[in-house]
């Protein structure tokens, strides 16, 4: 016999057990799936911010220059100097302030750039067209973050006021401008009697360290007139701020990853392994017309790896397709520009399950391949005599309905099978309580960062996160006034004006980033991760980055150099603070002289319980006027990482409970096909179909139960795991509150899910067998 | 109650196009009487055994049975119906190896609904009867055919069903213990138990029915009656 002609044989098995060979399909596509998804996210969160650099050809040091001390001649020749490889420049630049709809919207630092390419900072365009005319504004970011194509700004202070309408979005990567207009825009936009300034972008050949980009700096400082250098700024600060949320998702992509990984192992393994044993009767007869061991294993593998070959395609192109928005959102939360699954993703998660799947085909295969062809067609149809009657004994005795105790008993008829599937649903089942633990989790760290549930409302001069210019200094007037209208305001329940500097502390080599607030600040809920929030003179909370830079622990004491006042304060509490920047929280009677009007940054407000928040908003921005620069403006409820985290999470979790679900399916159905013909007598016995629903149901409770025993105390070790590693990548430890996530009633209920993974994958083949009729399963012995 | 079991003008063909396996046969089976159902392999016996035990249904025709057409019934209430009025004894005895001999005798009634103490008494009632009490604890497995298929006879009769339906009840015995079970039949018959046999052997239906119809190629070819 040919080769081809066991293989078509076989092939033909795979249209005789449709419904197999689709589980296989089904499994393997989502396996690869979420294999190739995990890999293109390991890849884009392991250095998103470092490729999107390259790829953009970032800036390692953005210069501020002063055009009347350095000539754009004088700065082209710095593109000369030892250690810059290239350099972009000179861009005018203008600092502008606007309005919107006759509302203070922010201060621009927007640069003048005849196009969006440029050998350094080569800016992604998200939308629209860059600026190619007067008038014509591209922001940097993307659309729908409070402003869209054809918004209008006016800009104040300026003649004749012009307006700008925003024409484009783009990212740089280094955030080099809040926006970019024309060249000749640029210089149009520079007020009349402010110093004109700038713009040299530049990269270098070592530019790893803050020292070394400040040596690189100070390089071409000394290469251009006195004073001509007024500023800079390192690309590694900005690499700090995105590792902050590109590294924190990393310990959960894997977590998942790996999770996936051992699902696909374990479902593969056991789908494949089961229908090569559900296949020992067909084989046995193939044997007995004169198959070869080496033509059965041949066949086998041909008849499970079409459909499998069919899933890992499937399953690739879904990779791709799912990875797709979630790189988007991804990108722009990094704000790196376009990602896209990497290639040897592509390749090496199908070609990975392809390999699981032989490996796990081929022993079974070579068992079915060794066996003499009376014993393959005896091993086809019962599991051992003997196994499983202890139980059935045991289970009759019991006081529960009787095809209720015949379905909790059969699972020890097949122990390995049992195990496969209770491995299968625990797999599901802590996949998905860990997923609500660490969406809990990360709830609960994004109220604390943003403090979104204590603080409502803040007011801020020309309103939050608008560029990272200076402030605009209000009057003392304009500051006093702003704290009587919040005073004033019945639904105010706490307010505090918060003061921010940088300070020096001993011990911590670079600067400390200081908050001082002039009144009780306990209400605003920062995460207290080791000891209390300060209540006394003196006493000071910091961050996890200030306990590790100073080596200083809760309960020690630091000296604190404010810039007009050293003062010893008392670390009475660790805060949850994620990043590399050591900060320090004390009052302004604490931290001496940052209390001072130039430090006052903004106003925390907590709102009564039933005031609503943009009922407030108006009354405030009101009663403050057009020309006071305060502005109250919505606390933000959680920043794009938690949104991104969350989707990835339920969609990872849902694949892998999906993919438990099948396997659970495929295993009934094996189960149903071994004892098709037991199930023919217990309908004749009058079995109804009602009772072998249950009866069938019942095979996997008891796997499922054990299941959610072992599930519950796995997620809940692979959450706080998972959160531990999370928090160490963002410099941080974590309060207690946020790894507490699982109450045992709660936990109880989630471990339901492994009951209805179970259900869920067992009521279609238990179904099949309760419509069949009792006929028809006798005569399939 | 006239008859325990009419057929009327009964069809059953499995796939279309193909001849066929009853073609309109009518019968009937008064209560108290034992009906051997002979024929070669093929004729159309096991087909309409199943159609009277409600395991299968004809494609045209009636079947009425302990007085309910059950042609016309749900799977549900087939199910019910074969608890309730029908009990039936298969050539391979069909127990379930993982249950014992008392289990096996036990499902219908539990699945019925019987009380379990209920239950447990007519099971031993009938494992004794059956003088197969000693092995109530026993696998299957572990009993000669002819003690199994006694074991089968108990579990169809644990529910008290009007009609027994025995599917070549002794095909899969030696001589002697055929015969053994036979006797156990006649005996059941003497205590009124209406009763249809499947066998292709005319020794046991010469035996021990009082009427016998025979069936070639779906089609009912003559009945003998004893007297």
């Amino acid at each position: 016999m040919s080769w081809l002609g066991p293989v078509m044989t076989a092939t033909g098995g795979i249209w005789r057990h449709k419904l197999q060979a689709g589980v296989i399909g089904i499994v393997l596509l989502i396996a690869t799936a979420s294999a190739t998804l995990g890999l293109a996210l390991l890849a884009a969160s392991n250095a998103p911010f470092r490729a999107a650099f390259a790829a953009q050809h970032g800036a390692h040091a953005t210069i501020s220059a002063d055009p009347a001390r350095a000539s754009t001649a004088r700065l082209d020749q710095t593109r000369s100097l030892p250690g810059v490889t290239a350099a972009a420049g000179p861009f005018a630049v203008a600092t502008v302030q606007t309005d919107q709809g006759g509302q203070p919207s922010g201060q621009f630092v927007l640069a003048g750039r005849q196009a969006a390419s440029s050998p350094v900072d080569n800016l992604v365009l998200n939308e629209g067209h860059w600026a190619d005319g007067p008038g014509q504004l591209v922001l940097d970011g993307s659309p729908g973050e409070g402003t869209n194509l054809g918004d209008t700004f006016t800009v104040t202070g300026i003649d004749g006021s012009p307006v700008l309408t925003v024409v484009g979005f783009a990212n740089s990567i280094t955030n080099t401008a809040d926006g970019w207009v024309t060249p000749a825009e640029a210089a149009r936009l520079q007020q009349a009697g402010a110093p004109a300034s700038t713009q040299m972008l530049y990269r270098f050949a070592s530019a790893g360290t803050y020292a070394k980009v400040r040596a690189d700096v100070t390089e071409v400082a000394n290469a251009l007139p006195a004073g001509a250098v007024t500023d800079y700024g390192s690309w590694l600060s900005s690499a700090d701020q995105a590792t902050g949320n590109g590294a924190i998702m990393e310990p959960f992509v894997v977590a998942f990853a790996l999770i996936g990984l051992i699902m696909a192992v374990l479902i593969v393994g056991n789908v494949i392994s089961g229908a090569v044993v559900a296949q020992y009767h067909r084989i046995g007869v193939l044997k007995s017309l004169g198959l070869t061991p080496g033509q059965v294993v041949v066949a086998y593998l041909s008849r499970v790896g079409w459909p499998a070959l069919g899933g890992c395609l499937a399953g690739v192109v879904a990779g791709n397709v799912l990875a797709q928005p979630v790189l988007k959102q991804s990108s722009e939360a990094y704000g790196v520009g376009s990602q896209s699954v990497p290639w040897w993703a592509t390749v090496a998660a199908p070609l990975g399950m392809l390999a699981l799947t032989a490996l796990a085909a081929l022993g079974p295969a070579l068992r079915a391949g060794h066996l003499s062809a009376a014993q393959a067609i005896a091993a086809g149809r019962a599991p051992r005599a003997g196994r499983g009657y202890a139980a059935h004994r045991l289970a009759a005795r019991l006081r529960l309905p009787r095809p209720a105790g015949l379905g909790l008993a059969a699972p020890f008829a097949r122990p390995a099978r049992t195990m496969v599937t209770l491995a299968a649903v625990a797999f599901g089942a802590t996949a998905v309580i860990f997923a609500f633990g660490l969406s809990s989790s990360l709830s609960r760290a994004a109220a604390s960062q943003t403090h979104s549930g204590t603080i409502q409302v803040e007011v801020q001069p020309f309103g939050p996160g608008r560029g990272t210019g200076p402030f605009q200094s209000p009057g003392a007037a304009q500051d006093a006034a702003a704290e009587a209208v919040l005073r004033a305001q019945p639904g105010t329940a706490h307010e505090v004006a918060l003061y921010t500097n940088d300070v020096k502390v001993g011990g911590i080599a670079g600067s400390v980033r200081a908050q001082a607030f002039a009144t009780d600040a306990s209400w605003t809920g920062f995460g207290i991760i080791a000891g209390h929030w300060y209540d006394a003179p003196g006493e000071v909370d910091v961050s996890t980055s200030f306990l590790d830079q100073s080596g200083l622990a809760v309960g020690g004491t630091a000296l604190v150099n404010t810039g007009t006042a050293t003062v010893t304060v008392h670390i009475v509490g660790e805060v949850f603070r994620p990043g590399t920047r050591p900060y320090v929280y004390g009052s302004t009677q604490t931290l001496a002289g940052l209390g001072s009007r130039a430090n006052l940054q903004e106003f925390y407000v907590g709102l009564r319980p039933g005031t609503s928040t943009s009922g407030y908003l108006h009354a405030v921005n009101a009663s403050l006027g057009s020309s006071s620069p305060w502005t109250a403006t919505a606390q933000e409820t959680g920043g794009k990482f938690y949104t991104i985290a969350s989707a990835l999470i339920g969609l990872l979790a849902l694949m892998v409970a999906v993919a438990a679900g099948l396997g659970v399916l495929n295993t009934v159905l094996m189960t149903t096909r071994d004892r098709v013909h037991d199930l023919g007598i217990f309908k004749a016995l009058g079995m109804r179909p009602g009772q072998l629903l249950v009866m069938v149901v019942c095979w996997t409770a008891g796997p499922a139960i054990l299941a959610a025993v072992i599930a519950a105390p796995a997620a809940v070790l692979l959450n706080n795991a998972t959160l531990k590693a999370m928090a160490g990548t963002a410099h941080t430890g974590i309060p207690a509150s946020f790894t507490d996530v699982f109450p045992p009633a709660r936990l109880a209920l989630l471990s339901l899910a492994a009951l209805v993974i179970a259900i869920a994958g067992a009521v279609a083949p238990a179904s099949w067998a309760a419509r069949a009729r009792a006929a028809v399963a006798l005569r399939a012995e | 109650m006239d008859e325990v079991i009419r057929l009327e003008s009964v069809t059953k063909i499995y796939q279309a196009g193909s001849p066929p396996a009853l073609a309109g046969v009518s019968m009937a089976v008064s209560p108290g009487e034992v009906v051997a159902v002979m024929g070669p392999s093929g004729s159309g016996k096991s087909t309409m055994l199943n159609l009277i035990a409600g395991l299968d249904k004809p494609t045209s025709g009636t079947v009425t049975v302990a007085g309910q057409r059950i042609d016309s019934l749900g799977e549900a209430a087939l199910a019910r119906f074969r608890a309730r009025h029908v009990g039936i004894v298969f050539q391979f005895f069909n127990l379930l190896d993982d249950l014992t001999v008392a289990d096996n005798v036990l499902l219908p009634a539990q699945l019925a609904g019987a009380s379990r103490r209920q239950a447990r008494g007519r099971a031993e009632e009938l494992l004794a009867r059956m003088g197969i009490a000693e092995h109530r604890d026993a696998y299957p497995a572990r009993l000669s055919g002819g003690q199994r298929q006694r074991v089968a006879i108990a579990r169809a009769l644990v529910n008290s069903p009007e009609l027994l339906l025995a599917d070549e009840p002794t095909g899969a015995l030696d001589t002697a213990t055929g015969q053994e079970i036979g006797r156990l039949l006649r005996e059941l018959n003497a205590g009124g138990q209406t009763l249809v046999l499947v066998t292709h052997d005319p020794a046991l239906a010469d035996n021990y029915a009082a009427r016998t119809v025979r069936l070639v190629d779906g089609h009912t070819a003559g009945a003998v009656v004893r007297s």
